[in-house]
């Protein structure tokens, strides 16, 4: 196991300086040394880049603190204890949703105006290096940091489309309760009505007409009667039709909306990486035009340099005719 | 059960021990703990070249990248000041270095400085250090000041080599030289002890020593206990106790250090191999689970350090994470071609899957009603599309398999290595030849001059009897014919004479080796690796000298052999000379160190053996890791005398 011999090295520093101060060596140390090392860490460059890269830092640190906190409120709320000290109203949500959204983008465009001004100062390759790491660093830390976001987020979408499905599916059922009862109601007023018609009948006629009349009206009671039992059959059978209806057509749209989660979160996926992509992509169009560039550059070269030749040589023709016109001119002039 | 356990776990992985100890020293000296939402924290790695070797087998860049490192460099280049960033040292405490080191603490390079040292740093240095940063006024720039004691290289979970940079010094000539003095042989030995002590405190484990007399082993063994012991009477600053240990101190057994000098046995270094990583060994060049091949298209892959960048050339990291090296390492050649086609079979299928997808997605949109379709689609493209980074990865894999493979094929083809092998076995294992080995040694179109060599030397120093000098001139006349260097063989003639006097011959146990015949499977299906003309040679188990001298001593047998070799134990208050162990029980753990050099073959071996062997488990360890070229060359600097 590893051994800490910090404490045998400061020893050996007083050692070291009492030993120097016995020998009378001239030494940077001992009691102007704080005041050198002083002196000396003032003049030191400071570092603007490392300042301004741990303050976003700093920043990235509150959001995700900020975040932490009102996590277990943004979360918890929907729950149906009331608890009404602990409670988040919806507006304080899209409230936490918009701050936390300006606070990303002003870290993100701070880390990418860092990376500008850091490659202009600076001429060693190393020092470029490690800094552009350290925004790298920065960088992976904004990325989950805004993970934890959109996570929160994720959970309180889902709650609202849940809820909305609960509120829309009550007044259906509301509604079918509401028609069930007043088709009862319905039935039983009929019923009661009917029967003060029969004592009414019985009281005024005595006699057999009585007996044949109340018989007659007693039937005629009796038949509207079974008219309402029957229209009560119909209406519950359609009620039952239009309850196995709504049901399955929910089940659909249940099952629809689960299928749009998951390609949305596919989305994301494809389009995480094709912003991967992109920049590769940039420079692979850039390569591309620029070599288009070149070969039509050389296109034209070439044709310049066939036209030269051609026109070289037609030169030369000419110069070989004119001499022998020249040499055939002087034969016949001296003959 | 809990003991047990607990015994299991210390003898767990060393290379899990060197990277926990790594990651807690770059975490500036504190526990490392993974945190997910943490601030991000950097720092500069500087390494000497000794840091890199230990470094770069155990972490990989993207390791160091995410411990924070945004630079790694070396301590002797041109290093640039980088203010406002701690800077974690990982050297050797040499002068060199902590004149270097001084120089950095002057000219203030980094705000702060975490100085790690790989093995103990002495007094004085340390105060030239706290005079430099005196000079320089910046003591309070020096956080903290660390000895590591990790001065060796783990190369496998069991597996650790003593060093890289500097093996000429602790090679096999330079301990066996005859010109060697006495003081050279005092650093040698210091060195050796100083890494394998290193190596227990970083286990954390005292171990009971055993080793053979009369050997540079003996001298170690006896150097080795008294640093132990030493250290573990200072009670105060003992390195063994505390809760540091953990799981270390509930073992109830201590693990068996056998310490073995390579004359033991000369002929498995020379041997030709069966296996895939002693192949690699063998035949390409492999360094610190790194292969390099020569490839027409030059592309360079380097992690921590700066390589010397070289035209055509690949390399390829084998390394703890490749699952298929993990399996196969250790298999016969024939057996890793197949797995390679298989891995291959399967991925081209699950390739093909994510391909038919892409058709039924596009059919999908066309037909309107198709919401069953839908819901099994969404899940097969979701698991597809998470499966994607594993496929390339795998594909990588492969890859990198089939060019290593195919390398190493072409070397066999082209120098008849089986035929070799089967030969030095069935020499190894005193069957009858079928073949003569003057035969051997004048065909003209099997093996380089080396393996004509390595076959010789193997059949003079396993014969029982010296072979007449009538037969040795006809092949020392054979050899050189085949354009072979004989200074190897004077060597071993001395060696073998003294061995006699020493101590009877070792057997190399009963071996047989079935040729499968050209009709093999591997050839049937098709396969990339045209393995016609190759055997397919089936290795059976047989037991290296080492290996049996290690049975013998883990199981507490009685053997002539090892019967003799002295026994030291740390722990004990009087160390005594005597022979005859206190412990009468069996060894669970075991740590075999070859001092002299060891390679891959008695690895395997050794692996191999302990496999049988449940609940037990064995590190190997050695001064050098060479392969037989380079054994030659030494065998022939000492037979040049």
């Amino acid at each position: 196991m590893a051994v800490d011999i910090t404490l045998l090295f400061r020893a050996s520093v007083k050692t070291v300086k009492t030993r120097n101060k016995a020998l009378g060596v001239a030494v940077g140390g001992g009691s102007d040394g704080a005041r050198d090392e002083l002196f000396r860490r003032s003049p030191r460059p400071k570092g603007d880049f490392s300042s301004r890269a741990r303050e976003v830092i700093s920043h990235i640190g509150k959001l995700r603190d900020f975040l932490l906190e009102h996590r277990k409120d943004y979360i918890n709320a929907y729950s149906h204890i009331m608890s009404d000290y602990m409670r988040m109203t919806d507006t304080e949500r899209d409230q936490i949703d918009q701050d936390a959204k300006i606070f990303m983008r002003t870290c993100s465009e701070a880390i990418q105006q860092l990376r500008t001004e850091a490659h202009k100062e600076v001429h060693s390759q190393q020092v470029k290096e490690h800094r552009s790491a350290v925004l790298d660093f920065i960088e992976d830390y904004l990325k989950r940091v805004c993970k934890i976001y959109s996570e929160q987020r994720a959970i309180r979408v889902k709650r609202v489309v849940d809820k909305k499905r609960l509120s829309r599916l009550e007044p259906d059922q509301s509604s079918k309760s509401t028609e069930s009862s007043s088709s009862e109601k319905a039935s039983q007023n009929s019923s009661e009505e009917s029967e003060e018609k029969s004592t009414t009948e019985e009281n005024r006629d005595k006699n057999l007409t009585e007996a044949q009349s109340n018989f007659g009206l007693w039937g005629d009671g009796r038949g509207e009667d079974e008219l309402s039992p029957e229209e009560i059959q119909v209406f519950e059978q359609e009620n039952q039709r239009l309850v196995g209806e709504m049901n399955s057509l929910f089940d659909e749209v249940r099952q629809i909306e689960g299928k749009v989660v998951e390609i949305s979160r596919l989305q994301e996926i494809f389009t995480e990486k094709v912003l991967q992509q992109e920049t590769e992509i940039d420079n692979i169009h850039q390569l591309v035009v620029g070599a288009t560039e070149n070969i039509k550059e050389g296109n034209e070269d070439i044709r310049e340099a066939i036209k030269n030749n051609a026109g070289f040589r037609v030169w030369i023709l000419f110069f070989l005719v004119m001499c022998s016109f020249s040499l055939l001119f002087l034969d016949w002039y001296d003959s | 059960m809990v003991g047990v356990k607990m015994a299991a776990a210390a003898a767990a992985s060393i290379r899990e021990r060197q990277t926990v100890a790594l990651k807690r020293m770059l975490n500036f000296n504190v526990p490392h703990v993974k945190n997910n939402t943490g601030e991000p924290v950097w720092k500069v790695l500087i390494f000497d070249r000794f840091g890199q070797d230990i470094i770069s087998p155990l972490l990989s860049v993207k390791e160091l990248r995410d411990m924070g490192i945004t630079l790694h460099l070396l301590l002797h280049s041109d290093r640039d000041p980088i203010p406002d960033v701690p800077a974690v040292y990982f050297v050797m405490p040499t002068e060199e270095n902590i004149d270097r080191m001084c120089q950095d603490l002057r000219n203030q390079l980094y705000e702060s400085y975490y100085l790690n040292f790989i093995s103990a740093i002495s007094r004085s240095k340390l105060e030239d250090i706290a005079n430099a940063a005196l000079a320089a006024s910046a003591v309070t720039q020096v956080a903290k000041v660390f000895d590591q004691y990790l001065n060796f290289i783990t190369l496998e979970d069991d597996m650790f080599v003593l060093c890289n940079q500097n093996k000429e010094l602790v090679s096999y000539r330079a301990i066996n030289r005859p010109d060697i003095t006495d003081t050279e042989m005092e650093t040698i030995m210091d060195t050796i002890v100083d890494s394998l002590f290193c190596f227990f405190v970083t286990l954390g484990a005292v171990p009971i020593i055993r080793c053979s007399r009369g050997t540079a082993a003996e001298m170690v063994a006896v150097k080795l206990d008294k640093k132990l012991r030493e250290n573990l009477r200072d009670a105060r600053n003992s390195l063994f106790t505390g809760d540091t240990l953990g799981a270390g101190q509930f073992s109830f057994q201590r693990p068996l250090l056998v310490l073995v000098d390579r004359n033991i046995d000369l002929a498995t270094p020379l041997h030709h191999t069966w296996t895939y990583q002693a192949l690699v060994h063998d035949v390409l060049d492999f360094h610190l689970n790194r292969v390099n091949l020569e490839e027409s298209s030059g592309v360079e892959n380097s992690p921590a350090g700066a390589r010397p960048k070289r035209k055509n050339k690949k390399s390829y990291d084998l390394t703890a994470v490749d699952k298929f090296w993990q399996k196969h390492k250790g298999s016969p050649f024939p057996e890793v071609a197949e797995s390679v086609q298989q891995e291959l079979e399967s991925y081209r299928a699950q390739e093909d899957e994510v391909k038919r997808l892409k058709s039924i997605m596009g059919l999908e949109g066309e037909d309107e009603g198709a919401i069953s379709m839908l819901s099994d689609n969404t899940a097969k493209l979701t698991s597809a599309v998470s499966s994607l980074p594993e496929l390339l990865e795998k594909k990588r894999l492969i890859d990198l398999h089939t060019n290593v493979a195919t390398a190493v094929l072409e070397h066999i083809k082209t120098r008849k290595l089986d035929v070799y092998f089967e030969y030095e076995e069935k020499i190894m294992s005193k069957t009858t030849l079928d073949k003569s080995l003057l035969d051997m040694i004048s065909d003209p179109d099997a093996g380089t001059p080396e393996d004509k060599m390595r076959l010789f030397l193997i059949y003079y120093i396993s014969a029982q009897q010296a072979p007449s000098e009538a037969d040795l001139e006809q092949y020392k006349k054979a050899l050189t014919e085949a354009g072979c260097n004989l200074t190897p063989l004077q060597y071993i003639k001395q060696w073998k004479a003294f061995a006699k006097m020493a101590s009877a011959p070792t057997s190399y146990g009963n071996t047989a080796t079935k040729p499968m015949g050209l009709l093999s499977r591997v050839m049937n299906t098709g396969s990339q690796f045209v393995m016609e003309g190759v055997k397919n040679l089936v290795l059976k188990q047989q037991n290296l000298p080492v290996t049996r001298v290690l049975d013998s001593l883990m199981e507490m047998k009685s053997n002539p052999e090892t019967d003799d070799y002295r026994y030291f134990d740390p722990k004990m208050l009087r160390g005594s000379d005597s022979s005859v162990p206190r412990n009468k029980n069996p060894f669970q753990e075991a740590i075999v160190f070859v001092v002299g050099g060891g390679n891959y073959i008695e690895y395997q071996n050794l692996v191999d053996y302990i496999k049988g062997k449940q609940g037990k488990h064995v590190l190997y360890g050695c001064s050098e890791l060479f392969n037989a070229s380079q054994f030659i060359k030494q065998l022939s600097l000492l037979g040049q005398k």
